[in-house]
């Protein structure tokens, strides 16, 4: 008697079988990629702002707070981050024929040395140049935010933060950049971002 | 899908607690939120800088009445003057209710009126010396009542510093007892009220509220001085002379007596006007300044009258008065008074003390000399024999006695003098106490209880010397209202200030002031002209700028000017801005300036320039208004003042971390405009309602109350709670109504993302 053995080989796949895999790994990286691309969304989206009597246009992060009523074109936080709320705020000053930059960083310095506790300027190289090419100067200094409700309890925060002044037609525009000095270098990344689309 | 029941405990956690709309409500709550006023109740140290210390010169109680920093307290202890000689002034805040007060701040006078005895100050800087960015202040504030609705035997609350440095803020309960009115309260209500309350008078200065939690007056007593300088009710608390030793030789800080006059809001509101705007009125041609007498204060010719007329003016003098009179006022002249001046007033019934109808020491209010009154209303007079004595600074001046309760009179009475010019039909014309310069001034009075055959006698006065005397005998019947007696010379009547003393059988019978001003228009003086507005660069240009009254947005300066006739030095005349109909300047001084010219000039200014509004400048003599302009700048309305309100119920609570239960630091809390829901939301500052950040323990409080909601008028917020790192919270249809718990705190658990 003659015995015959049908044998199958296992680890061979049918063409369905194999076509199944590549269609599992590319569906599987189409995901990634749509989760990457989500995520790249829901960080860096972006909400524009335009002021044309100011001349200033600028894209900054989605859902941070923009305020337009202080002594500046603009202000946005994020409102949040816990902790300090980080802060990207841009004003324009008036300034005369004879005024320079320096003269500028001292008002600043002044100015916030008698607003902010603890204030304290950084040595850093003053040179700056902005995306567009523009040459700028910029301030690095640190002080210590008290929330102002006396009925709190808080800890200060140690804030670091960077003034970035440049004369442009007849005007000083001050970009100022403030975070909590634990997130500064991962929030300056936001904050090159927005430089990048700053047009003034 | 577990998001979503996330929400729905967050929804349960709002609506249970919020909501509570099953009845309509009514539009005011009528409940003391004794919470926010203990927390708008700050206690002020005024210092001196003594090498590297701080030495307390006075103190004083306080209350917030704008969110960005405003204090309404009395001027006295804060004002450098002779009892309260510091130049700094230190505000301490209770954060912890219960617990003495912390200095916080540091804050600089924007206005005063130190014979009011009101100021408001202007936080200014941490008490470290950093200047505070007053926009960034959110401190619990009260709004100011109208005071003149005030009802006798309504419930009022008096919350302020009961001690010297460490106690907490004290409440007292009582009842309003009483209306003083003087002179300087013409038109708006009483002068002071009466309360019942039992009051230190460290509270000076502090807040009475009614019981929609409004301030209502300011308990106000001022230190008696003596001549040297030195407070008689006071307290040595810091070891000045540094001999180790706290004692009777260290520096004495004022303490005041038991206080039973409150000084109505209503008198504070032109001061919060002028302070809330930023308004700075200069007077170029003349500068106003108070009086400063250096003669000893001196009260004289005291006499009753039972009523005033429109002028301040008694109607008649009295000796007695019926049995369950209700009003009473004590008439006096006086003499070298300054703003400074302590006056106090001491009734005794049948030679018993009676604080009921007493006054406390309180500041002088009414320039250097004239005539003045005391005047008591709303309660009745016990009948008894009543002692009134006057103090000036602590010295006693002749008393006055006067019996309630005695059997109607039947003496002939002379009342209700008005003065005018007589017309061709032989009737005065005018307005009855300010007369034109000319050759003859009439008075006419009415007359009763009269016999033909009586003899009476008639005195003028003119700057308080006699001009003349004329006695007559009485011709014109009993009782009637048409009897003329007139002053005529020749030469003219000199501008100044006159009186008239009517007398029957050498008593004092009937007495009023009038003054003679200006020229002659008709039968009214033309004493103030050409009242008009302008704009300028300088002072000098403002002269001669053409006038205008409608002006561009952002103006620097509004300038008034005005030309004047024949006004004697010396003669009292009333200043007052308004803005919006809103007073924010109101001065009575002697006119200081030559007899007539021209071009009186005033600068108002602002410090962030003047804000659009409809200005106007009213001119006063006697109370009679005598000249009036108006102006516009910009829209010629008050921008909208969005954080003016101070009713409604205030937010706080904790957020804490669901899976740890610990207070998440940080967070910031975001309640959107009642117009907004959380879906037209754009992250945009100008939607915010309010926002708040929670502290270290994940505590937050929401600093603007939310607005109670109505049937007629519904007001739903809603809120947004978001943090990196935890799942988000949202909320739309926040609603608070009468019956929601004030404050009102929620505990609020946030999960990981």
């Amino acid at each position: 008697m003659a015995v015959s053995v049908i044998d199958t080989n296992s680890n061979q796949l049918t063409f369905r079988q194999r076509w199944n895999h590549y269609l599992v790994i590319i569906t599987a990286l189409l995901g990634l990629f749509a989760a990457a691309n989500l995520r790249d969304n829901a960080l860096y989206a972006v909400t524009p702002y335009i002021n044309t009597t100011a001349g200033i246009s600028a894209l900054y992060p989605r859902n941070w707070l923009i305020d337009t009523t202080g002594d500046y074109i603009f202000r946005v936080q994020n409102a949040s981050r816990v902790g300090f709320k980080t802060t990207i705020q841009v004003a324009v000053q008036a300034i005369s024929s004879n005024t320079t930059t320096r003269n500028l960083v001292d008002a600043l310095t002044l100015n916030r040395s008698q607003l902010l506790a603890a204030y304290r300027p950084l040595p850093a190289d003053n040179a700056f140049t902005l995306p567009d090419g523009t040459q700028a100067t910029s301030v690095n200094y640190t002080y210590a935010a008290i929330n102002a409700d006396p009925f709190l309890d808080t800890t200060p925060i140690v804030v670091r933060g960077v003034d970035i002044l440049s004369i442009k037609r007849g005007q000083a525009v001050i970009i100022t950049f403030l975070a909590d000095s634990n997130s500064y270098e991962e929030d300056y990344r936001i904050f090159e971002r927005f430089l990048n689309t700053l047009e003034f | 899908m577990k998001i979503h029941t996330r929400h729905l405990i967050f929804y349960s956690i709002l609506l249970l607690t919020i909501l509570v709309n099953s009845a309509p409500v009514a539009a005011q709550a009528t409940f003391i939120d004794l919470d926010r006023l203990e927390r708008a109740t700050v206690y002020i140290m005024q210092t001196d800088n003594v090498g590297t210390d701080l030495l307390v010169t006075c103190v004083s109680s306080g209350t917030i009445v704008s969110r960005d920093g405003l204090i309404l307290t009395n001027a006295h202890s804060i004002v450098p003057g002779k009892t309260c000689k510091g130049q700094t002034l230190i505000i301490a805040m209770t954060s912890q209710v219960g617990e003495a007060p912390v200095p916080q701040y540091r804050a600089e006078i924007a206005q005063s009126d130190i014979g009011i005895d009101l100021a408001l100050l202007r936080i200014t800087r941490e008490l470290d010396g950093r200047l505070v960015d007053t926009q960034s202040l959110r401190l619990p504030f009260v709004e100011l009542a109208d005071s003149s609705t005030a009802k006798l035997d309504e419930t009022v609350t008096v919350v302020g510093y009961p001690g010297i440095g460490n106690d907490p803020v004290t409440s007292v309960r009582g009842t309003i007892t009483g209306f003083v009115f003087e002179p300087s309260s013409i038109g708006s209500g009483s002068a002071w009220l009466k309360s019942s309350a039992l009051i230190p008078g460290t509270m000076s200065g502090g807040g009475v509220y009614n019981q929609q939690s409004q301030l209502v007056a300011i308990p106000t007593t001022a230190p008696v001085t003596s001549s040297n300088g030195v407070s008689t009710n006071c307290l040595a608390i810091q070891d000045t002379n540094r001999d180790k030793v706290v004692n009777e030789n260290d520096y004495c800080v004022p303490t005041g007596v038991f206080i039973n006059a409150m000084r109505p809001s209503n008198f504070a509101r032109p001061l919060l006007r002028g302070a809330s705007l930023g308004l700075s009125l200069a007077t170029i041609s003349t500068p106003i300044t108070a009086s400063q007498a250096s003669g000893v204060p001196t009260f004289k010719r005291l006499f009753f009258a039972g009523s005033v007329n429109p002028a301040g003016m008694p109607s008649s003098v009295i000796s007695s008065l019926p049995a369950g009179s209700n009003n009473l006022y004590l008439f006096f002249d006086y003499e070298n008074m300054t703003p400074e001046t302590v006056y106090e007033l001491r009734v005794t019934t049948d030679n018993v003390p009676n604080a009921t109808f007493s006054l406390s020491p309180v500041r002088w209010s009414g320039g250097e000399r004239g005539m003045w009154y005391i005047g008591s209303g709303g309660q009745p007079w016990p009948n008894g024999v009543y002692e009134f004595t006057l103090f000036a600074n602590g010295v006693a001046a002749p008393s006055q006695k006067l019996t309630i309760g005695a059997a109607p009179s039947t003496d002939p009475v002379f009342s209700d003098i008005t003065f005018g010019l007589l017309d061709s039909r032989g009737q005065p014309q005018g307005n009855g106490f300010v007369l034109p310069a000319g050759n003859i001034a009439t008075a006419r009075f009415i007359y009763r209880n009269l016999e033909d055959g009586l003899n009476w006698i008639a005195i003028w006065y003119l700057n308080g010397r006699e001009v003349k005397r004329v006695e007559n005998t009485w011709n014109a019947g009993a009782s009637g209202a048409s009897v003329n007696t007139s002053i005529e010379v020749a030469e003219g009547l000199l501008p100044g200030s006159y009186r008239l003393e009517l007398y029957i059988k050498d008593r004092l019978q009937a007495t009023s002031d009038f003054i003679i001003a200006g020229s002659q228009q008709g039968a009214l003086p033309q004493i103030f002209t050409k009242l008009r507005f302008t704009a300028a660069n300088s002072d000098a240009d403002a002269i001669t700028n053409t006038s205008i009254s409608n002006f561009p947005q952002n103006l620097n300066a509004l300038y008034a000017l005005f030309n004047w006739e024949q006004i004697a030095p010396g003669t009292l005349w009333t200043l007052r801005w308004l803005v919006d109909g809103v007073s924010f300047y109101d001065q009575t001084l002697p006119w200081n300036n030559a007899q007539s010219g021209e071009n009186f000039l005033m600068r108002l200014t602002a410090s962030a320039g003047l804000p659009d509004g409809t200005y106007s400048v009213e001119l006063r003599v006697n109370n009679v208004l005598l000249q009036k302009a108006q102006a516009q700048v910009g829209i010629g309305q008050l921008p909208i003042d969005r954080f003016a309100r101070a009713s409604g119920v205030q937010l706080r609570g904790h957020i804490l971390n669901a899976d740890t239960r610990q207070g998440i630091s940080g967070v910031t809390v975001i309640i959107i405009s009642e117009q907004f829901s959380v879906a037209d939301f754009t992250w945009n500052q100008d939607q915010i309602f309010d926002l708040a950040v929670t502290d270290s323990d994940g505590t937050f409080e929401i600093s603007r109350p939310l607005e109670y909601s109505t049937t007629d008028k519904p007001v739903e917020y809603s809120a947004i709670i978001s943090a990196n790192g935890f799942l988000p919270l949202t909320a739309d249809g926040v609603e608070v109504n009468i019956n929601t718990p004030n404050p009102l705190e929620l505990t609020i658990y946030l999960n990981k993302d």
